[in-house]
C-alpha cells in the first residue's frame, strides 16, 4: 500500500476514533486477549510482517515477508500462542508493551476504507531472562468502517531490521 | 584441542560433552578445524542469476562477496579492502559491475583483481599490484545449483564430498529439468544457542516432534489427519554417510484416505525425470525428509497443503559458542506455476522461518537449553545420546539405499553419527 500524493487525510474526529481503536487493539494484544483481538479483523483479513533485505548497486531495498497469513493461517497462529499446552514460545507468555505512535489516516476511494499508518515499538521480555528485545516498524492497515465500528482488513508491518536479533518472532505486531 | 582430559564424544557411553555446545574455545577450534577446511555453503545459483548480481555471505566465518566474475565463473572474495580493511559491500546483496571501496576508492574487478588504488602515481616502483587483490576462496563448486566454497586449495571435489548422500539430496534440488529455485531472499535471525543444536535437530530428531511441536501438529488439519508420526511405518529410517551427512525419512502410514498419498503436485510429478526411478520412488508417500550436509547446511521437505510441498534449506552460521545466525530459504520447482510458488512460499514461511510456528518453539527450547547449560556445574554433565547406542552397530546395508541405514527412524543414531564425524575432525592434528 502506498500513499498517493494528495491523499485526503481524515478529519480530526475520525482520526481520534482511529487512534482510540489502535490503542484498544494494542491493549488487547498486551493483555493477550487474542480471541477479542480476532474480532477486530475482517473475515478475509491478510496479515503480513516483513523484514528488510539491504541491497546495493542502485537497487531499492527489498522486503522479505516473514509472516504472510490469510485468515485461516492467522487463526492457527493465534490459537497456538493462546493455548499453553500447544506453545513453548509463548508459554510462559512474553511480557509485552506495544507503543503505537505516529498515526496518520487517509481516505481511500471507497469512503468506508481508511488507510491507517502507524509506527509500532513493541518491547518484550520472556520469563526470568534479564534482557528485553524490541521490534520497531511501520504499519499500514486497511481499516474498514461499518457504522461506528472499525475492522482491520489488511495489516502490513515493515520491521526496521534485516536480521531478527532475538530468535524467531512469535508475537503479533 | 588442548583439553586432553575431556571426552568430547563418548561413542561407547552414548554421551557428548555439554561444553561442546557452550565453550568459545571449542568454537575457535571449530572455525579452524572444520569451517576453514571443509566445503561451506555460499548460496544457490538462482540468487545470483544476472550479470553483476552478488550476495554477501560467510565462509569460515569470513564475510565474502559471492558473484560471477568477468568470465562468468562464480567466485567468493573477501569482503575487506586490502588497503585498510573496509567492507566493499555493506549490504546483503546487490548488483555491481566492479567493487569500489568507499573509503579510499581502491577498485577491484568482481574476480577480486585490483584495478587501481586511485593513487597509483604514489606507489613505489616495482610494487606488484597483482598481489594486492581481494583474497579469493581457491575452490568454488556447484552441486545441483548449491554453490559451495572452500578456503583450502587441496580439498577433494565437492561431488566427492557430497558423495553417496547425493542420492537423498538431489531430489530436493533438481528433480525436474529446470531444477529448483529460491523463492525469496533468505530469512535471517540470531539465536542464542550453538550451531550444532540446529544441525543435529535436522539430521534426525524425531523424538522432539510431538512434544515441541504439539501446537502446529494439533492445529494443522493436514498434519492432524496423519497423527502418529509414522516412524513405525515400515520404510521410515535414518541415514548416515562417511562424510558426516545424514537424514531422516518418514513415510505415511498405510490406511489413510487415498488422497493423502498424493503428496507431491500432480502436475509436476510427470516432470520428475532428472532423478533415478529409485529416487522417484523415494518421494512417493514421503511425509517428511530432514537432513544435514556436514557441517551446517540442513534441509527439510514438508507438506504445506494438499499436494503442496515446501523445500526449505537453512544454514546454521556459528557466531560464538552460544550463538548462531540462521539463514533460511524456501525452494520450489522452476516449472511450477506462480500460484503454486506463491502458496508454497506463504505456507512454507508460516511453518519454518523467522516467524515460523515450528521455528518459534524450537528457538525457545534451544535457547533455554543453552542458558541452563552455560555454567560450571551443568558443564560437568554430558548430554545424553543414549537411544543411539543399541543401534549404532546395527546399520543395514541396503542396495536400494546408499550409506548406513538405520531403523527405526526415532532413535538418536543419526545425531551420534554426526557428532562422531565432528569429533574426528576436531581431534585431527593441524
Amino acid at each position: 500500500m502506498s500513499i498517493e500524493p494528495g491523499a485526503r487525510t481524515v478529519e480530526t474526529l475520525l482520526y481520534i476514533e482511529l487512534q482510540r481503536f489502535l490503542y484498544r487493539e494494542a491493549k488487547l494484544l498486551d493483555r493477550r486477549h487474542y480471541q477479542d483481538w480476532l474480532t477486530l479483523l475482517t473475515d478475509d483479513v491478510s496479515y503480513r510482517v516483513r523484514i528488510r533485505s539491504i541491497r546495493d548497486g542502485g537497487v531499492a531495498d527489498t522486503d522479505i515477508a516473514v509472516v504472510d497469513d490469510g485468515p485461516a493461517e492467522l487463526r492457527k497462529r493465534v490459537e497456538q500462542i493462546n493455548t499453553p499446552r500447544l506453545s513453548r514460545a509463548e508459554n510462559p507468555p512474553s511480557l509485552t508493551r506495544r507503543l503505537v505512535t505516529n498515526i496518520e489516516a487517509f481516505y481511500q476511494d471507497n469512503p468506508d476504507d481508511i488507510l491507517v499508518e502507524s509506527s509500532i515499538l513493541t518491547f518484550r521480555t520472556r520469563g526470568n531472562v534479564p534482557e528485553g528485545s524490541f521490534y520497531a516498524g511501520k504499519r499500514h492497515d486497511l481499516v474498514k468502517r461499518s457504522g461506528d465500528q472499525f475492522k482491520i482488513a489488511r495489516r502490513d508491518v515493515r520491521l526496521d531490521q534485516s536480521v531478527l536479533f532475538d530468535g524467531a518472532l512469535s508475537l503479533l505486531l | 584441542m588442548k583439553d586432553r582430559d575431556t571426552v568430547w564424544v563418548d561413542e561407547k557411553a552414548g554421551t557428548v560433552s555439554r561444553r561442546a555446545f557452550i565453550d568459545d574455545d571449542v568454537h575457535r577450534v571449530e572455525i579452524d578445524k572444520i569451517f576453514l577446511r571443509s566445503w561451506g555453503f555460499l548460496c544457490h545459483e538462482t540468487e545470483i542469476e544476472n550479470a553483476g548480481d552478488f550476495v554477501v555471505r560467510r565462509l569460515g566465518n569470513a564475510e565474502v562477496i559471492v558473484t560471477r566474475d568477468e568470465k562468468g565463473d562464480i567466485v567468493a572474495v573477501l569482503n575487506s579492502c586490502r588497503h585498510r580493511g573496509a567492507q566493499l559491500c555493506r549490504s546483503a546483496s546487490g548488483n555491481s559491475r566492479r567493487f569500489v571501496c568507499p573509503y579510499h576508492g581502491w577498485t577491484y574487478e568482481r574476480s577480486g583483481k585490483l584495478i587501481t588504488t586511485t593513487f597509483d602515481q604514489h606507489l613505489p616502483a616495482g610494487l606488484d599490484l597483482s598481489q594486492w587483490g581481494l583474497p579469493r576462496a581457491p575452490r568454488v563448486e556447484s552441486h545441483k545449483g548449491l554453490i559451495f566454497g572452500c578456503w583450502r586449495e587441496d580439498v577433494g571435489s565437492l561431488s566427492d564430498y557430497i558423495g553417496e548422500f547425493s542420492w537423498y539430496l538431489d531430489p530436493f534440488l533438481a528433480r525436474t529439468p529446470s531444477g529448483m529455485e529460491v523463492l525469496a531472499p533468505p530469512h535471517r535471525w540470531r539465536t542464542r544457542c550453538n550451531w550444532k543444536v540446529g544441525a543435529l535437530n535436522f539430521v534426525g530428531d524425531a523424538q522432539h516432534v510431538l512434544t515441541t511441536h504439539s501446537g502446529p501438529l494439533t492445529l494443522d488439519p493436514v498434519r492432524a489427519a496423519r497423527a502418529g508420526f509414522a516412524t513405525a511405518a515400515e520404510n521410515s529410517f535414518q541415514v548416515a554417510t562417511d562424510q558426516g551427512h545424514g537424514c531422516t525419512l518418514t513415510y505415511l502410514a498405510p490406511g489413510l484416505p487415498q488422497d493423502a498419498y498424493q503428496t507431491h503436485p500432480a502436475d509436476l510429478e510427470p516432470l520428475y525425470t532428472t532423478v533415478a526411478p529409485g529416487q522417484r520412488d523415494m518421494l512417493k508417500n514421503l511425509r517428511v525428509i530432514v537432513g544435514t550436509i556436514f557441517p551446517n547446511l540442513s534441509f527439510i521437505e514438508t507438506q504445506v497443503g494438499p499436494a503442496q510441498k515446501a523445500v526449505i534449506f537453512r544454514q546454521w552460521t556459528p557466531i560464538s559458542g552460544t550463538e548462531m545466525e540462521v539463514l533460511s530459504w524456501v525452494f520450489a520447482e522452476r516449472e511450477a506455476s506462480s500460484d503454486y510458488k506463491d502458496a508454497v512460499l506463504k505456507k512454507g514461511i508460516h511453518n519454518f522461518g523467522a516467524a515460523g510456528v515450528f521455528e518459534q518453539d524450537d528457538v525457545e527450547l534451544w535457547t533455554s537449553a543453552t542458558r541452563a547449560s552455560d555454567n560450571p556445574i551443568a558443564a560437568q554433565y554430558p548430554y545424553s545420546f543414549h537411544t543411539a547406542l543399541p543401534y549404532m552397530q546395527a546399520a543395514e546395508q541396503d542396495s536400494n539405499w546408499p550409506g548406513r541405514v538405520y531403523r527405526p527412524a526415532d532413535t538418536e543414531v543419526a545425531q551420534l553419527e554426526f557428532m562422531r564425524q565432528w569429533n574426528r575432525l576436531m581431534q585431527a592434528e593441524a
